[in-house]
């Protein structure tokens, strides 16, 4: 039973990591319905900006928010400069995924021609150890945890509250009509994928923060549980994809008390299956597969 | 009518050149008399594994040295070549068809390792070229493959030594994390069968995925047993994680048994850089091939390599690596092999590998090459003990030494423990 608490304890901390990098990543794709499959390399890419700023003499706090800011800059960028040209001549969706996997490739292997193929770790202690009952928590484990927290409550108040979340939640559901009742479905997109890029560079950052070292392919080889943390939760859906991020978390850490470890990933997509199986579009979602690309 | 006979002189001239190209090389190594005889070192030069190359190159270099310093075998001169596999099969197979059809006088090959010794050992086996190989993939243990040769013990020898290692230190309990690569996992069954012929216990037993973002829960499960040590074959950034947490989640250090991984620069870099050089240094060894860096065999290696500095980087770390080693000692044989069979031409010369191996009543024991040209020149019968000890090959081409225990830190030969082959026999039973 002890074993199985703690296994909770471990289980959030990867949820909570999941949660920002789902979050953001399928905060965009509701707006744009565009699959950026480049996420994991950005996500990378920010652990290395926080790993300068760190070398440089940055604390954490200014690790975060550098790897956030780059997060969120890359983004716009890559839509701005790659993306949108294509969605504007028309790209079809596996067309776009195409092209999103080409950026994806070529800022891994950018980034390993300028970085070199070494292993590299961000100069933060874990901290001490806090035990809660059975499960156990170092002071950077709490402070992914909290900051994860905060994010999502930070993302809830801009959706429900706010009147740009209300005209992303609009362009989301229909950018046509959005765009007709006069919402700038442009500035829109902008801040969809801005806020997606600054969830993927904290994403980021908190995951190498959480291993002990990370190379060129970190982010990427994340991206896998990532996307069954969104599918999970109904494409398009943050609060769904929250719900994949604990789904996905917990069960890969309390799965290796039954069956062996190598299976663990395999154990969150069977999951994934059984839950698509009841309700395909996901445990949230109302987005239809149909929607056209925005940009 | 010109443009006929053109294609048919064009056409000749092909069919000379493939002729020559098979009978230099892919036809089974027949040779022109006096041209210079080829060892090449077939391995990853770039990739992941791209220290393979260097390393197996310092073998080959001051072996063709001494060979060339000698008089050469039957009057040839020999060279070592390249071919970079890149550590991939996809790569690996065009390259080394590349390699027979271009590269003259090839004699023998050092390599290819696990990461593509599936797909280019049966071309090498087909081609008849000897090759001295730097797998450790028990699916060769019984090779049919006539040409296939192994000094270095297998992966599931590997299992074997580190039950034998356990049983060593007194660890009656123990962990095991290994990945789930096939490398990794071929190590498994040996040290479980091994931990039970000794009467011991492995609790708990895990494979785990790669480059995970965490592995508390497995560790969790670990430490919930109380094992004396932890035996492990992990990646380098899935070692770095393991240490950290592991470090974390209990502050007494429990004993790390790694292999060569586990010696790999990359590893200690980032495992290293994850839970700090000194900590790895004190809380972990790794086992890997052991010939002692002493003899007779040894220092004409040792020296061969020093003055061979100029032909590669730092020569002085493959002082005691056996990865260099064993290729040193893989091209003296092979040459050894063609003098006593009076033959370059490798379908000739490949059995006689063991007559000059085997350790046989009257036969002079030789250390180098030269001594051996000399011996057989007398007309005796030979074994050679070179750098990395005496070979013994099974009817397998096979032969299992013994392995030594180093500290996981960098360049680090000087054993703190060995594991003879007898204790490694002791573990299989």
């Amino acid at each position: 039973m002890s074993q199985f608490l703690a296994s909770i304890g471990f289980g959030l901390v990867t949820a909570s990591i999941l949660a920002l990098a789902a979050v953001g990543f399928t905060l965009q794709f509701g707006v744009t319905n565009v699959l950026n499959l480049a996420y994991g390399g950005v996500m990378t890419a920010a652990g290395f900006v926080a790993y300068a700023v760190a070398q440089a003499g940055g604390g954490l706090a200014l690790s975060l928010a550098a790897g956030a800011v780059f997060g969120g800059a890359a983004s716009v960028v890559l839509n701005r400069v790659v993306l949108s040209p294509f969605i504007r001549r028309g790209i079809g969706v596996f067309g776009m995924i195409v092209v999103a996997i080409s950026v994806s490739v070529m800022i891994d292997n950018g980034l390993l021609s300028f970085i070199g193929p070494s292993f590299f770790s961000l100069p933060f202690s874990q901290g001490r150890s806090f035990h809660l009952g059975s499960m156990i928590f170092t002071t950077m484990e709490l402070v992914i945890i909290g900051l994860s927290v905060v994010a999502m409550l930070a993302l809830h108040a801009l959706l429900r509250y706010t009147r740009i979340g209300k005209a992303m939640r609009a362009t989301a559901a229909d950018a046509v009509l959005a765009r007709g009742c006069g919402v700038a479905t442009g500035r829109v997109i902008d801040l969809a994928w801005l806020i997606s890029g600054v969830l993927c560079g904290l994403a980021g950052v908190t995951l190498v923060l959480n291993l002990a070292t990370f190379d060129t392919t970190t982010g990427t080889s994340f991206l896998v549980p990532i996307i069954a943390a969104a599918v999970l939760g109904g494409v398009g859906q943050p609060y769904g994809a929250m719900l994949g991020a604990l789904v996905v978390g917990l069960a890969s850490q309390i799965s290796t008390l039954v069956i062996q470890p190598e299976y663990n990933t395999a154990v969150a997509f069977v999951i994934l299956i059984i839950v698509l199986l009841v309700r395909p579009t996901g445990i949230l979602s109302e987005i239809a597969a149909s929607r056209e690309l925005t940009a | 009518m010109a443009r006929g006979r053109r294609r048919v002189t064009i056409g000749a001239a092909a069919i000379a050149m493939l002729a020559a190209a098979c009978a230099s090389g892919g036809g089974g190594g027949n040779v022109a008399s006096h041209q210079v005889l080829t060892f090449d070192v077939a391995i990853a030069f770039t990739g992941p594994d791209a220290p393979f190359g260097p390393e197996t190159m310092a073998g080959c270099l001051p072996a063709v040295r001494l060979i060339n310093a000698a008089g050469g075998i039957l009057g040839h001169q020999v060279r070592c070549s390249s071919t970079n596999t890149q550590g991939d099969p996809a790569d690996a197979v065009p390259a080394i068809e590349k390699m027979l059809a271009t590269t003259s006088g090839v004699v023998g090959v050092l390599g290819p390792s696990s990461d593509e010794a599936s797909a280019i050992v049966p071309i090498l086996n087909a081609a008849s070229i000897p090759m001295v190989v730097i797998t450790g993939q028990p699916s060769f243990d019984k090779s049919t493959y006539q040409y296939f040769w192994r000094t270095l013990p297998a992966d599931d020898q590997l299992g074997y030594a580190m039950a034998a290692w356990g049983k060593l230190k007194g660890y009656t309990k123990v962990a095991a994390f290994f990945g789930n690569s096939v490398g990794a996992q071929s190590q498994v069954p040996g040290l479980v069968n091994g931990y039970k012929r000794f009467g011991l216990t492995i609790s708990p037993n895990l494979a785990i995925a790669y480059d995970q973002s965490s592995y508390r829960s497995e560790i969790e499960q670990i430490l919930s047993a109380h094992p004396q040590a932890i035996f492990q074959e992990l990646d380098p950034q899935t070692g770095a994680t393991f240490m950290s947490e592991l470090k974390n989640l209990e502050s007494k250090p429990i004993p790390i048994v790694g292999d060569s991984v586990t010696l790999e620069p990359s590893w200690i870099h980032a495992v290293g850089g994850g839970i700090g050089a000194a900590t790895l240094a004190n809380e972990c060894v790794a086992l890997q091939p052991y010939a002692p860096p002493a003899g007779p065999g040894w220092q004409a290696y040792d020296s061969a390599l020093l003055a061979s500095a100029s032909q590669m980087k730092n020569a002085q770390q493959y002082t005691s690596d056996p990865y260099a080693m064993d290729p040193y000692d893989g091209t003296v044989i092979m040459a050894l092999a063609m003098l006593q069979a009076h033959s370059v031409k490798t379908s000739v010369f490949n059995s006689h590998i063991l007559d000059v191996t085997q350790a046989r009543p009257g036969a002079v024991v030789v250390h180098t090459f030269a001594q051996g040209k000399a011996a057989l020149a007398a007309g005796h019968q030979i074994t050679y003990i070179g750098a990395m000890g005496p070979v013994d090959f099974n009817s397998y081409h096979n032969s299992t030494g013994g392995f030594g225990a180093v500290s996981c830190a960098t360049n680090q030969t000087t054993p703190v423990g060995v594991i003879s082959a007898a204790q490694v026999k002791a573990a299989q039973g």
